[in-house]
């Protein structure tokens, strides 16, 4: 009898064990984590501070306002942005955004990535002309503020503080249609022919460097 | 045996699988046979009282037969696995039938792209039509796959195929296979690649000629101007 009983002991322990490692949980319930936990996923590429980095393409998310994160986390997860067969770094994107199971988590890190104190990035441009750009700037200041500081009615970023390679890549990528051209890309469809408005690639050096003269 | 958990769906994968087999039972019959002597010795001449343990050198022929006829029958399994093996690396990697199509696969951190010929059936062509995620094929075609690699080491493997090809930046490495059934299968990255690695799936869509024919189709002339290639662009500028 003592012996069945450890056995018995025995093998609910291996049971749970088994559903353990398997994690599964007894109850079912799905659990959404904390914004905290699931930013882990996106620390190794825009780190723990949310500054990104050069080295990665990652660019600074830190401060990012929530609506605008999480629609981009919406774009990611569903195909909108970054599944262009050319958009290298948006590729790298798509997969880590589906590591948000759900809406609940989008939203959460979305929460998180807002908390995170944003920092203005230093300048890396050469060759580019400020002044010329400050003209350019006259299409973008429509949406996204005199400041660069964007405008959530019309669901435009804040770009200011923002790394001036970030944006000239997403400049390059929207006149390209490697970013907005998706049928569903509503905001992204809008920003493809403002990006337009810049003649050639010195035009946008140019309106960045602009961008890089607003205060954050 | 094997395909009745994992679809068999190359012309090589069965191949492959009875390759697994061969292997399988060979090692399978030593290992029990060399535990079963063991285990039989340990008990047959386990420590009894008034029993005095002896050293046995081996050097009696008599007891040498113990290790020698094993190994010498070891030897030639060894033998008979490495012909299997060596025919079917010769089938599956060292031959290359001539392609009916030839498709581009592109890895990166932590997505495949597939470049198909189009309707020309030649890539590097304005109609080729570029896919994330997704590879279409002709059921019973003979595929020639161009794999190249945008950043680090990945591995192409397709499960059903049995196949798994290292990618390498810097290199065009090819390979082939043939299909023998339509359906969906998956495509993994078997070479850790970094944090994304274990979420870069994709998949095979391998289609009947009426099908393959609407597919390419679909994708051409409306979407042709959209698939012309454009500059890789970077993230810095």
């Amino acid at each position: 009898m003592h012996r069945m009983k450890s056995l018995n002991t025995s093998a609910f322990a291996g049971l749970a064990l088994v559903l353990a490692l398997s994690g599964c949980r007894p109850d079912g319930a799905k659990k959404t984590l904390p914004g905290v936990e699931l930013y882990a996923a996106c620390a190794s590429c825009h780190g723990t501070d949310g500054f990104g980095q050069a080295l990665v393409a990652a660019p600074s998310i830190a401060g990012l306002p929530a609506w605008y994160v999480e629609a981009q986390l919406v774009k990611f997860r569903s195909g909108i942005r970054g599944a262009h067969p050319d958009d290298l770094e948006g590729l790298r994107m798509r997969p880590m955004s589906r590591q948000m199971m759900d809406e609940g988590e989008v939203k959460a890190v979305a929460a998180y990535v807002a908390s995170l104190t944003p920092m203005k990035q230093a300048p890396t441009l050469t060759g580019a002309d400020a002044a010329a750009g400050a003209g350019s700037y006259a299409t973008c200041q429509a949406c996204h503020g005199v400041d660069g500081k964007g405008n959530e009615a019309l669901k435009a970023p804040p770009i200011a503080g923002q790394y001036d390679w970030y944006l000239v890549s997403q400049l390059g990528k929207f006149r390209k249609g490697i970013r907005g051209a998706n049928p569903k890309d509503v905001t992204g469809g809008q920003m493809r022919p403002m990006s337009m408005t810049l003649a050639d690639d010195q035009a946008v050096k140019n309106v960045v460097a602009h961008i890089n003269t607003l205060a954050k | 045996m094997i395909s009745k958990y994992v679809d068999s769906v190359a012309t090589f994968s069965g191949d492959i699988d009875h390759l697994i087999w061969v292997i399988t039972a060979i090692v399978g019959f030593w290992f029990l046979l060399a535990e079963a002597v063991f285990f039989y010795l340990i008990i047959r001449y386990a420590a009894r009282d008034g029993v005095r343990a002896q050293y046995v050198a081996g050097e009696d022929p008599k007891e040498k037969r113990w290790v020698a006829v094993p190994h010498y029958l070891t030897l030639a399994f060894d033998v008979w696995i490495i012909f299997s093996a060596i025919s079917v690396w010769q089938e599956v990697k060292q031959t290359m039938p001539q392609a009916d199509e030839t498709v581009r696969v592109i890895a990166q951190q932590w997505a495949w792209t597939f470049i198909h010929p189009g309707a020309d059936g030649q890539l590097d062509t304005a109609d080729d039509i570029r896919l994330v995620d997704e590879l279409h094929v002709e059921k019973g075609k003979t595929i020639h796959f161009e794999l190249q690699s945008r950043d680090v080491l990945h591995s192409f493997s397709v499960p059903v195929f049995r196949l798994k090809q290292d990618v390498i930046p810097g290199r065009t490495i090819r390979g082939w296979f043939k299909t023998t059934q339509a359906g969906a299968y998956d495509i993994q990255c078997t070479e850790i690649c970094g944090i994304g690695h274990a979420i870069m799936p994709a998949r095979i869509i391998i289609e009947s000629p009426e099908d393959h024919a609407a597919w390419l189709l679909s994708q051409t002339p409306a979407t042709a101007a959209l698939t012309t290639p454009t500059t890789q662009t970077g993230g810095m500028p």
